[in-house]
């Protein structure tokens, strides 16, 4: 094999496996810029389809030596039925060794590749508020990769370091969102100085340029922005003005681990570079925020108590290592053959570090527990005022299952960090450290033997890591895949029992799956084996002893001065190998602890000034209103609609049209972009809560009833409403007979003793909006056919409730909207027709369409 | 615990590895007796480097380099085994296990159990991998080696020996009970925390009702009390978490103690020399450690006892009997209900219940919601075993053979279409996959599927990337295809779309086969379809005859079809239904 230097030593070392790779093809795709297809089946079989993933190539030396230059190229295409991929190449003037192969490359010739430690760009979660992507024409390829798996919404600046004019011949990935700034170089500051000086909260930043470029783009962008390490992916590609020759005689490895300086797209040689054209202009924004940060501010109230508590835990896990050391000393004292005086004193010492520790111990769980019970009830308390605060779209756009992992899985993780993870951490890393101090002040050459052990298993578990890289990320796919397999092999048992197992793909998920696990699993068996017993007790021991023992004999030692290896060293690979592990339950805490913080952050609903305009009372005017999830993305464009009070307005239109966000906005789901929404004249950004939902009702598809009885439930709006009231109400949706069916009749409790059917409990909430009477309505049809069983019951329900109000009806069945006063058809967030049925059938556009097109399927007669 | 982890293991292990979990049992005891001899090779290899000739010590080291080798040798064949029994486990028991699921009567998936279900399916498959590697043996070393250095303390100096025969059961004790209040503590930590949660949860659930009635705020201080309330009980309760925590802490330091002191009194009575007491001193440590790693392996130990008790929990819950014996019919059959009674846990949902199905006919089941419609369809398809009564196929006694004997006289639409990652022709194809191609396009084009959607198309998981049409159309598909002489069709509630309910009428009407056929019908549409209806309320039939005849008779069956009719015409603002415009 051709001499790779030290990182060759260290890829085989981690177990990286070469390829053969065949060149099928060179194309030039721009004047220095050349694609090259290659054809690997074994390894493009094993390559995970990841944006921005590369693969390691080793060049031979264009010089003519034996040595073998390690070079990253990322993937920009791979097909697994061909076994084909492709790198593009930027080529270099003058040539390395990678421009060198590469101009000399014709179909059939062969290099060494290796798929190792690539890094591989996953868009994060939850969205940032855009992507700043900077490169140069070497990490195009991987930009492209990036673009492309993108969100169609998200917005994206590109920065792009150019050395030639031609380069902005390479092919660029298209996206929606995306700006590009194409920055000549001039020296390394240059890109720097391009970057627009903004504030870039939220924002997610990957960069992958020349060394000395990123070196000023990371310092910008750290110091200067406030990027935190978790929203910023920095890579250098490449180094300019090192030449290869020099590389080479000197022996220097050119490219490091993932995280260095890997030349990722070819190197540059060049002459130095000219100095900056005078100092950065001065930056007046202010450093941005991340949500990524949030937790610190979370725990910004307890954050001294923690770190007394970190202190307090140390101060624990040394007592607790305490009497390993009086033991020695009861050794010396064995051999010293004291009496029985000596004997005393050390019990009375083991006895006070045995109390002192529980007690000690003891206290400081029960603090932490005082401690975060106080504070998880602050943070539910301050959850409750948000939630109270939030728009209500925030709950529908996030749904109940998000929303209850967030009140409840993560602060449980919240209190278990507290009471748990921390002190955990602190004992994992406090008690190898100190045994690790008091074993090199007995004997520093003993003490680096039992090093020995955990470097060998630091590297066999790295490299075992970074081989199954990839996996892990498919094995935490699997196992999302097998939860949603078997809930569907469960819920699917009566088709699977009547036709038969094959009626079920989950037999073969669960076969693919087991072959998932095996194959990734099996090749590592041996060293597992090996690391684990690597780092067992009886190794130790072994090692001490014969380590020791010609030391002692040859005089080097004291053989007292082996008791502290024999009683601590032991365990100490096991404990060092402990704080990875230990640190692990902090990790899981503090990215709860993100979440709820962020979610603390959320933007509540103002109450804000604005003039009344003359409107009748029930009068909705929706004024040029504009609104979408996120900037730039409307989902309502500029809809101009008025409600006149006591008439029926229906809102039809494709799903996605935005009938049921337009519908939301006037009941405040959530806040305009642009325009407003005026209900009696009045903006109801200008209204508080109560005076917008003592004017405003909705009635949707999710019948809420809260804890409490169904008297409770139907008086919701007006708790001192008298029984008559309510029963009156009642019994105008239609629920008061089968209300007083139930034992407790009214004074059920909502929940287990109340059977309600699906059209009942829509019923008591019908009763509900009668009862608080509000002169506006949102209504959504289809909560007329929630339940078949009782649709007629629900529907003369919901007649009553609409009579002599204002409505704004979300349609989905057309038929049942055609007595409406003005029928308001929309598509694409814009309003394309308004009318009558009658005028908007007789005028043969959208709603003609529309109605024709859901009519036509339905071949049965619906009775009429 | 470790029972029954262990317990459930050996039931889990195939029976073709039974010979191999031997062979592992028995290189777990080698491999500790090897642990623990090297161990006890410390008391001379010690007393020789404290003695005056150190040098003696080689020998010893020689010995202990042996024995170290050795125990390698024997470890790296232990994991062989453990990884390759692993590997079975994992072959073995997600199958056995999904197969199980196939046989449990449906009544027994409560929602609780269902979770139990999915969980035994989905979770543990890498956990199983290292179950025998990461688990069971450093927990049978755990075990076994303090036994075996007890015994060897007893021959190098028995009153030490002696003291750590005490020792033992003692930390056992301390372990097992430490964990038992650990355990206790941490469940009532989560019922607290729950109910502490609870109240926030309702609170973010109730939004749109609580604004749209003004009373937020009083929820909001309402919750915050219940959450002010809950603290102080929260915190006594954790009270208990302090002595389950500390227990054996304190029992090992105590056990050390024990030990130590005993070889010191010797050592000071002058029984035992010094560098032997030293060296005992070094074993004392070492019996104690291997409590410390099964502490440690206490979670790890916690969460795979969950996991395996998820497993036993399908495992050996009531299974049918397999799919022996079967029902003769010749074309169309005669399905009688003869006093049928069902009910999940002592209430009947259907009480005594008989009625007749002729030949050829369709039939319409209708009745409001919980009078137990779909359950007899569910009976008829042996989904269902009645707990009285008979049903009669063709004049025999369908109840007397397993379940599985009716389900093969059955094809079905569902209420809600269930279909499997796959193609849409494949998915048809499951109603018979003897079937040729031909046969497959005919019943996609009986039930329109070809209309609406291409036959390659995959349907995505669980037929997500269908609409909820397609995928009633695929099922309806699938069931026409199927040669069963029983057709069972279960009407879907969700309504928003009318092209369902149209499915479902086409599927009765088109079917070419000549068979008995029933219909849940929800709608007058698929009640058209039928000759017969039979109307049930609280599981009891209270109205049967042909649609007019009942329609004419002016009793349950007319109320629910004039309801039906004008339901349909029913207008959004308009309080009764009249004619519909053009």
């Amino acid at each position: 094999m051709a001499a790779r230097g030290f990182q060759g030593a260290v890829l085989r070392g981690f177990g990286a496996r070469d390829h053969v790779a065949t060149v099928v093809g060179v194309s030039r795709v721009a004047p220095h810029f050349v694609r090259v297809r290659l054809s690997a089946p074994d390894l493009v079989e094993g390559l995970a389809p990841e944006p921005a993933g590369w693969l390691r190539f080793w060049f031979p030396d264009h010089t003519g030596s034996d040595r073998e230059h390690q070079r990253a190229y990322t993937v920009v295409w791979a097909d697994r039925d061909s076994g084909e991929f492709a790198v593009d190449v930027v080529l270099h003037e003058p040539a390395g060794p990678a421009t060198a192969w590469v101009l000399a490359a014709r179909p059939g010739a062969t290099v060494a590749v290796t798929s190792f430690g690539s890094s591989r760009f996953a868009p994060p979660d939850p969205p940032p508020a855009g992507y700043l992507l900077i490169g140069d024409p070497a990490s195009v390829p991987a930009v492209n990769g990036i673009l492309a798996v993108l969100p169609a919404d998200a917005a994206v600046e590109l920065y792009l370091e150019q050395q030639h004019a031609e380069d902005e011949l390479i092919p660029l990935a298209e996206h929606p969102g995306l700006r590009v700034h194409r920055v000549p170089r001039r020296g390394e500051t240059s890109l720097a100085a391009a970057i627009e000086d903004r504030d870039w909260s939220d924002w997610y930043a990957w960069v992958a340029t020349e060394t000395g470029s990123l070196k000023h783009l990371r310092k910008l962008l750290r110091e200067r922005f406030g990027f935190p390490k978790t929203d910023l992916h920095a890579q250098a590609y490449w180094a300019h003005g090192r030449a290869m020759g020099s590389l080479r005689r000197t022996g220097t490895p050119e490219t490091g681990p993932v995280g260095t300086d890997t030349a990722v797209g070819g190197t540059a040689a060049g002459a130095p570079e000219p100095a900056p054209a005078g100092p950065p202009p001065d930056r007046t924004v202010p450093a941005g925020r991340w949500r990524s940060q949030a937790a610190g501010e979370l725990f910004a109230p307890v954050k001294r108590t923690i770190v007394a508590a970190g202190a307090l835990q140390a101060v624990i896990t040394l007592l607790q290592l305490a009497p390993f050391v009086v033991l020695v000393d009861l050794a010396r004292l064995l051999l010293a053959g004291a009496g029985a005086g000596g004997l005393r004193d050390i019990g009375i010492a083991f006895l006070v570090l045995l109390t002192t520790g529980t007690a000690l111990g003891s206290a400081l769980m029960l603090w932490l527990h005082v401690v975060d019970a106080r504070f998880g009830a602050d943070v539910r308390r301050r959850l409750l005022a948000k939630l109270a605060r939030l728009p209500l779209g925030w709950f529908t756009r996030r749904g109940s299952g998000s929303v209850k992992n967030l009140v409840q899985d993560d602060t449980l993780a919240l209190h278990s960090l507290v009471t748990h993870a921390i002190p955990d951490a602190v004992a994992a890393v406090v008690a190898p450290v100190a045994v690790l101090v008091y074993l090199f002040a007995v004997d520093w050459r003993l003490a680096l033997v039992l090093l020995v052990p955990v470097l060998v298993y630091l590297v066999a578990f790295a490299g075992m890591m970074a081989q199954s890289g990839p996996k892990i990320a498919e094995a935490a796919r699997w196992a999302e895949r097998m939860t949603a397999e078997s809930a569907a092999y469960l819920d699917g048992q009566p088709v699977i029992r009547v036709f038969g197992v094959a009626a079920s793909s989950f037999r073969r998920a669960l076969a693919d799956h087991t072959a998932f696990l095996a194959d990734w699993q099996r090749p590592f068996t041996g060293r597992k084996t090996f690391i684990d017993l690597v780092t067992r007790p009886t190794t130790f021991l072994w090692l001490i002893a014969a380590a020791g023992t010609p030391m002692v004999v040859g005089g080097a030692l004291d053989p007292a001065a082996l008791l502290p290896f024999l009683l601590l060293g032991t365990t100490f690979g096991a404990r060092l190998l402990g704080i990875g592990y230990g640190l692990g339950g902090v990790r899981a805490g503090v990215s709860a602890a993100r979440r709820i913080a962020v979610a603390l952050g959320e933007a509540e609903l103002v109450t804000g000034e604005s003039a009344p305009r003359d409107a009748a009372p029930g009068t909705v005017h929706f004024d040029r209103v504009s609104f979408g999830y996120r900037p730039g993305h409307p989902v309502v464009h500029d809809v101009e609609l008025t409600l006149r009070p006591g008439t029926v307005t229906a809102l039809v239109g494709p799903s996605g049209s935005g009938k049921s966000t337009l519908a939301g906005l006037l009941a405040r789901f959530h806040d305009v972009g642009s325009g407003a929404v005026r209900v009696g004249g009045r903006d109801v950004r200008s209204l508080t809560s109560d005076e917008l939902y003592r004017q405003v009702g909705f009635v949707f598809q999710d019948a809420q009833l809260v804890r409490g009885t169904l008297r409770d439930n139907i008086a919701l709006a007006r708790p001192d409403a008298t029984d008559a009231e309510v029963e009156a109400a009642a019994r105008q949706a239609l629920v008061h007979d089968r209300i007083l069916r139930l034992p407790r009749g009214y004074a059920t409790v909502v929940g287990a003793d109340a059977p309600l059917s699906g059209g009942e409990r829509q019923r008591v909430t019908i009763a509900r909006a009668l009862l608080a009477d509000t002169p506006v309505l949102v209504l959504d049809e289809a909560t007329a056919f929630a339940d078949p069983e009782s649709e007629f019951l629900v529907q003369q329900a919901l007649s009553r409730l609409t009579r002599d109000r204002t409505v704004l009806v979300v349609a989905h069945r057309l038929h049942t909207v055609t007595d409406a006063d003005l029928i308001v058809v929309l598509d694409r967030g814009r309003v394309v027709e308004t009318g009558t049925h009658a005028a908007l059938h007789a005028a043969a556009g959208r709603y003609r369409a529309l109605w024709d097109g859901h009519r036509a399927p339905a071949r049965v007669e619906v009775p009429r | 615990m470790i029972g029954t982890v262990i317990r459930t293991l050996i039931d889990l292990i195939p029976a073709q590895e039974r010979g191999r979990a031997g062979r592992y049992a028995v290189l777990a005891v080698v491999s500790t007796a090897l642990r623990a001899a090297s161990c006890l090779l410390l008391l001379p290899l010690v007393s020789a480097l404290f003695s005056t000739t150190p040098a003696d010590a080689f020998g010893w080291l020689g010995a202990l380099t042996a024995v170290t080798a050795l125990a390698w040798a024997v470890d790296t064949a232990l994991s062989r085994h453990g990884f390759a029994l692993g590997f079975a486990l994992l072959d073995r028991t997600h199958r056995d296990t999904a197969e199980r699921v196939t046989r449990i009567p449906l009544g027994w998936f409560t929602g609780e159990r269902t979770a139990t279900a999915r969980r035994a399916l989905a979770a543990g498959g890498p956990e199983l991998v290292g179950l025998v590697v990461n688990l069971l043996t450093p927990l049978l070393s755990a075990v076994l080696l303090p036994v075996a250095l007890a015994a060897g303390l007893l021959v190098a100096a028995w009153p030490v020996g002696v003291a750590a025969v005490l020792a033992l059961p003692a930390l056992l004790v301390a372990l097992w009970a430490g964990n038992r209040i650990s355990r206790a503590a941490d469940a009532a930590d989560a019922r607290a925390h729950s109910a502490l949660t609870e109240r926030v949860l309702e609170f973010a659930r109730t939004q749109q009702a609580l604004r749209a009635a003004r009373r937020v705020d009083p929820a909001r201080s309402a919750a915050g009390d219940a959450v002010t309330a809950q603290r102080g009980t929260t915190l006594r309760l954790l009270l208990l978490q302090v002595p389950g925590q500390l227990l054996f802490g304190v029992a090992a330091q105590l056990a050390l103690v024990l030990l130590a002191g005993t070889t010191a009194v010797l050592a000071v009575r002058g029984d035992l020399p010094g560098p032997e007491a030293v060296a005992l001193l070094v074993v004392a440590v070492r019996f104690v450690e291997p409590f410390t790693t099964l502490s440690e392996l206490a979670p790890a130990l916690e969460t795979v006892r969950g996991t395996l008790a998820d497993i036993r929990a399908v495992r050996t819950a009531d299974a049918e009997p397999g799919a022996e014996g079967a029902i003769e019919v010749a074309g169309a059959p005669r399905v009688e209900f003869r006093d049928v009674t069902f009910g999940y846990g002592g209430t009947p949902v259907v009480d005594r219940l008989s009625f007749t199905l002729e030949p050829g006919t369709t039939t319409a089941v209708v009745g409001p919601s919980g009078s137990g419609k779909s359950t007899v369809l569910a009976l008829l398809a042996g989904l269902h075993q009645p707990d009285g009564g008979r049903i009669l196929i063709d004049g025999q006694d369908a109840t007397a053979l397993p379940p599985a004997a009716r389900r093969r006289l059955c094809s079905m639409v569902f209420q809600h279409p269930y279909l499997f990652d796959g193609g849409v022709r494949d998915n048809i194809r499951a109603g018979d996959p003897t079937a040729d191609d031909a046969a497959v396009d005919r019943a996609a084009a009986l039930a329109r599927v070809d209309r609406v959607v291409e036959g390659s198309t995959p349907v995505g998981e669980a037929g997500a990337a269908l609409s909820g049409g397609e995928r009633q159309r695929v099922t309806i598909a699938r069931a026409l295809l199927s040669p069963a002489p029983i057709l069972l069709v279960d009407e879907a509630t969700s309504a928003l779309d009318t092209e369902n309910e149209a499915a479902v009428t086409e599927a009765l009407t088109a079917d070419p086969r000549d068979r008995t056929r029933v219909v849940v019908a929800h709608r007058l549409g698929a009640v058209r379809t039928a000759d017969r209806v039979l109307y049930l309320e609280d599981g009891a039939l209270v109205e049967q005859g042909t649609p007019a005849e009942l329609t004419a008779r002016g009793g349950r069956f007319a109320e629910f079809r004039a309801h039906h009719e004008r339901s349909a015409a029913w207008r959004v603002g308009r309080e009764t239904g009249s004619a519909a415009p053009a």
